[in-house]
């Protein structure tokens, strides 16, 4: 077994771990959940090491390149017959959201360091939908890609229905059945691509080489971009996403719209737009229009609310906008911000959703206006929180600012393809939600964190403990060395997102000629 | 040695019967094993002793790879009934079942129905196809009106007695037909004269209806839900899975058998009846109570999935089918063993008595939850691989708006799946519930049962197996 496979069979067999446990055992739970947690870390570290040494030396190779370099390779026959393989690796973009959710793991569970109910089931149901995100991220074969994304949506069902507040079992069921719908539209395109493929394989990067015709591109890519355009949180699509995020209990809002959300992105770059260059030319303005409405609508609708999380749940659809109006831009530094921001957005939600966690379970409120001066008492969640929020309104040195900028720059440079008036006017319309963002976070943050105590209980009550001190603390830098130091985390994805470009450009030639 | 595995499963009904007769009741409990042991020898004998291709009797007895998959489907589908109905038939139960006994002539009458499928796959000759439809169907009847003090059960057998002659009728009014346009009984011969004619679609139809009966398919459906619920449970699992696998091989037979040249014309309406028939079963499923109802819609929604394996003209179709058969048998009936157990051990059977189950005993909770799971099509079990090829299937026939109901229908599933679920997890239990015994047997075929739901779908063996074969003598 390779590195890769460990990647994805760490949480798994964390997990088969923790089934062994006792029930009555939760702290020897909790510290196994970290562990298995911080050995992926580890191992994550280990790959981006060996990932950024054999890249360094591909880099001027790649820039003609028609399929991305795939590193860490392991291939298995699976159901030979039918052309299905198990087929993991690594490229740019993949191992930018390994990074990530390993990242996010380790804290979620830091942050669920409290839960006390049924806590077996909790980290076993936690680390299980882990293991399918981590599946989806490294997997280069249609049908395993496939069946790690329904192994990453379903155990959600269970997380909020048992462990979640307010409407459950109603948010867990409408998340639940609008992300399989999507899925079904997936599946649809996906079995589509195989059979008019003629290869009978679901490898990619062989899926790749062929030349799709226009109509089928044009039917099919809508397919699957609004498939996982459902997950990215992509309007009108995005109403699952609120109502989830906020009955969801901490750890799996982090995880949710930390990592989660990051799939719709990432499939629709990976799949839709990388098998299907035509398709995206002919749809990309489409696209492009929609998420623009997502961006405003997120943003004006986070600035109604009163409860923290939905506040937080509507600023994450106006941001994951950000995200596929990047892959709806169709260029590179478009691309570039789309990736940026998935990783940017992940961390920072992250950080929100934690920290909204960690507070609720002092204040036992989540209501804006009840709530003011807590900086007084908790300078450490202010201090987090801040940062967390003025990377959410791109402030320059923090990494929303590089991602919102590329992805702003590249709507506004245009493409060959839509017209790049309605583009430039579409940028500079989203860009307006980034004052509105401005009002809604730092209105929000001050009636939080300033101003007198509201109420007397909250005279008492006591700042981070240790582990939430290391669980924000990591995203909270995290933030920051990507804002100071983007370079490293562009030249990692840059190679990757080459392909994508090479192939778009291709289609524009013959298209032309045409 | 091509009929040794039917012949065995024949002479142990005899040998059930006999020892029935002469045994006293103490000493009754041997005659599950005995029924037990000839299912299993027929299997062992299909394995060891039938080899995939062959003919006896002039040709009206075949045996092809096909046959031999569907045999050990039915011959495995009834050997886990066996082993399911054992607590009931020998009175380990909580409760008290009414009207429960006869223990030879339950075995005798089962494996009378076994014998029967397994002669309607290898039958070539429109009599003996018709012979053994009636063997493996008419027992059927006897076995739904089993409890014979409960009106529900009697109605169930009733009512199966009714439409189920009917749906005879109009499959040997269709079967006439062919005798009577092409003049000869052998399949090989009716194939090669059929004609598209008028009198062609009036067969058609005829046999539309007498196999759609038989699978459950929308319109022929709504006999199902009340037999299903009105039988005694292992009836019930045994009906939802054994009789579909003896539609589908009836269905195999008109379609690849007689009616090959015309399989391209009836890809539109397999289609529609498979679109039809799941979306229905699945809406009507929603708003069920009693969990052997709502199991009944479910399988009306499976035979809307199986069907689709039909819309390809080469072996691939079927591959997914046999497979797909063979996992929804394992699923179906690890989701009826717990429904089994709970019956056996409280006496309810409404999907609100199953609230707090993780709590009292998650282990059977767990093999529950996986069972729904898998039927509704959940990776990495098996359904969601077997669900997968059958869409393919679909989709590399063109029908792409198939393909989309059909996902969007395992979604429907997944949500009434998803309350029994809830009931399971997410309620809590009753304060004074406690943890609830299980007999070994029902403990050891439930542990088999998820074991194997859960690796058919990882272990590509069997389908890579059943493709291979296929393939190598397709028609």
């Amino acid at each position: 077994m390779g590195l890769v496979s460990w990647l994805i069979a760490i949480p798994f067999i964390t997990a088969l771990v923790i089934i062994a446990l006792p029930q009555k055992q939760s702290r020897m739970i909790r510290w196994v959940a970290a562990g298995g947690c911080a050995i992926h870390l580890a191992l994550t570290a280990v790959a981006t090491w060996l990932f950024w040494n054999a890249a360094k030396v591909d880099v001027s190779s790649v820039k003609t390149a028609m399929l991305t370099k795939l590193y860490l390779v392991e291939r298995l026959e699976w159901f030979s017959s039918l052309g299905i393989q198990y087929f993991v690796g690594l490229d740019g973009i993949s191992m930018a959201m390994v990074i990530l959710t390993s990242i996010i793991i380790f804290t979620g569970v830091l942050a669920s360091w409290y839960v006390e109910i049924r806590t077996k089931e909790f980290f076993v149901l936690l680390l299980t939908l882990s293991t399918g995100v981590f599946g989806v991220f490294v997997s280069f074969d249609l049908f395993l890609f496939f069946m790690f994304y329904e192994v990453a949506v379903l155990p959600m069902y269970l997380l909020i229905g048992v462990w979640g507040t307010g409407p459950k079992e109603y948010s867990a069921m409408k998340l639940t059945l609008m992300l399989l719908v999507g899925s079904a539209f997936i599946l649809v395109g996906m079995l589509a691509i195989y059979n008019a493929s003629g290869l009978n394989t679901f490898d990619l990067q062989k899926l790749a080489t062929v030349n799709f015709t226009s109509d089928f591109q044009k039917w099919v890519f809508p397919m699957i971009f609004v498939g996982f355009g459902v997950i990215g949180a992509l309007y009108p699509l995005h109403t699952w996403s609120p109502d989830g995020h906020s009955s969801a209990p901490t750890a799996v809002s982090m995880l949710h719209a930390g990592v989660l959300m990051k799939l719709g992105g990432y499939g629709a770059l990976r799949i839709a737009v990388y098998l299907l260059p035509i398709g995206a030319t002919a749809w990309g303005l489409f696209f492009m229009i929609l998420t623009t409405i997502n961006i405003i609508y997120g943003a004006f609708g986070a600035i109604t609310q009163r409860d923290l999380k939905y506040f937080t749940a509507y600023s994450s659809v106006s941001h994951c906008g950000f995200v596929l109006f990047g892959v709806a831009a169709l260029n590179m530094m478009a691309f570039k911000g789309a990736v940026i921001q998935m990783f940017s957005h992940g961390i920072m939600t992250g950080l929100f959703f934690g920290l909204i966690g960690m507070i609720y379970g002092r204040t036992h409120t989540r209501n804006i206006h009840e709530m003011g001066g807590l900086a007084k008492r908790m300078p450490w969640f202010a201090a987090v929180f801040y940062i967390a929020g003025f990377a959410s309104l791109g402030l320059p040195g923090l990494s929303g600012f590089v991602a919102e900028t590329h992805v702003f720059l590249g709507g506004f440079f245009g493409n060959g393809w839509a017209s790049i008036t309605v583009m430039r006017v579409l940028t500079i319309i989203a860009t307006m939600s980034i004052v509105v963002t401005a009002v809604y976070v730092l209105r929000g943050l001050g009636r939080v964190f300033y101003g007198p105590i509201t109420n007397a209980h909250f005279e008492h009550l006591r700042d981070a403990t240790i582990p939430e001190r290391i669980s924000t603390g990591i995203l909270a830098t995290v933030l920051v060395i990507v804002g100071l130091a983007p370079w490293f985390f562009i030249n990692m994805i840059e190679g990757s997102l080459m392909p994508l470009i090479n192939r778009l450009n291709e289609t524009g030639a013959t298209a032309a000629l045409r | 040695m091509l009929m040794l595995p039917e012949i065995i499963v024949v002479c142990s009904a005899a040998l059930v019967l006999l020892a029935d007769m002469f045994l006293a009741e103490r000493k009754r409990v041997i005659i599950a094993p005995i029924a037990a042991a000839g299912l299993a020898s027929a299997m062992l004998a299909l394995v060891i002793f039938v080899p995939q291709t062959g003919s006896m009797l002039g040709g009206r007895f075949v045996i092809d790879s096909v046959a031999w998959w569907f045999k050990i489907f039915f011959t495995f589908s009834g050997l886990i009934t066996i082993l399911l109905s054992l607590d009931l038939l020998d009175g380990r139960t909580a409760v008290r079942a009414m009207g429960i006994g006869f223990r030879g002539e339950y075995y005798s009458v089962l494996l009378a129905t076994i014998s029967g499928m397994m002669f309607l796959i290898s039958a070539r000759d429109i009599i003996t196809l018709y012979v053994s439809l009636e063997l493996a169907t008419i027992p059927l009847f006897i076995l739904a009106a089993w409890r014979r003090n409960d009106v529900r059960s009697g109605e169930a057998g009733l009512k199966y007695v009714i439409i189920g002659a009917m749906a005879s009728a109009f499959v040997l009014y269709g079967l006439g037909l062919f005798y009577g346009i092409t003049g000869s009984t052998t399949i090989a011969n009716i194939s090669s004269q059929l004609k598209n004619t008028p009198a062609l679609w009036l067969m058609a139809a005829m046999l539309t209806a007498g196999i759609g009966f038989k699978l459950t398919i929308v319109p022929f459906h709504f006999w199902a839900a009340d037999v299903y619920q009105g039988a005694p449970v292992p009836v019930t699992a045994y009906l939802s899975v054994a009789s579909k696998g003896a539609g589908l091989a009836f269905m195999f037979q008109l379609f690849y058998g007689i009616g090959r040249e015309f399989i391209a014309d009836a890809s539109l309406l397999i289609a529609i009846f498979a679109a039809i028939t799941m979306t229905l079963g699945n809406t009507v499923a929603i708003v069920q109570s009693n969990i052997k109802r709502f199991m009944a819609f479910s399988a009306i929604s499976q035979a809307g999935y199986l069907i689709m394996g039909f819309l390809s003209s080469d072996s691939g179709g079927s591959a997914a089918m046999i497979f797909y058969m063979l996992v929804y048998a394992v699923t179906n009936l690890t989701v009826f063993a717990c429904i089994i157990w709970y019956f056996n051990q409280t006496g309810k059977e409404t999907i609100e008595d199953y609230c707090g189950l993780s709590r009292t005993n998650p282990a059977i909770a767990l093999a529950m939850m996986l069972g729904l799971f898998s039927l509704s099509g959940i990776p990495p079990l098996s359904g969601f691989v077997g669900k997968f090829f059958l869409f393919s299937v679909a989709s590399k026939a063109g029908y792409h708006w198939l393909v989309a109901v059909a996902a969007v229908n395992s979604t429907i599933s997944l949500y009434y799946y998803l309350r029994i679920v809830r009931q399971m997890y997410i309620e809590p239990a009753d304060e004074n519930a406690i943890k609830i015994p299980i007999t070994p047997v029902l403990a050891i075929t439930l542990t088999a049962l998820t074991v194997a739901a859960v690796i058919m779908g990882i272990i590509p063996i069997l389908y890579e197996t059943i493709s291979k074969q296929l393939s190598a003598q397709w028609y």
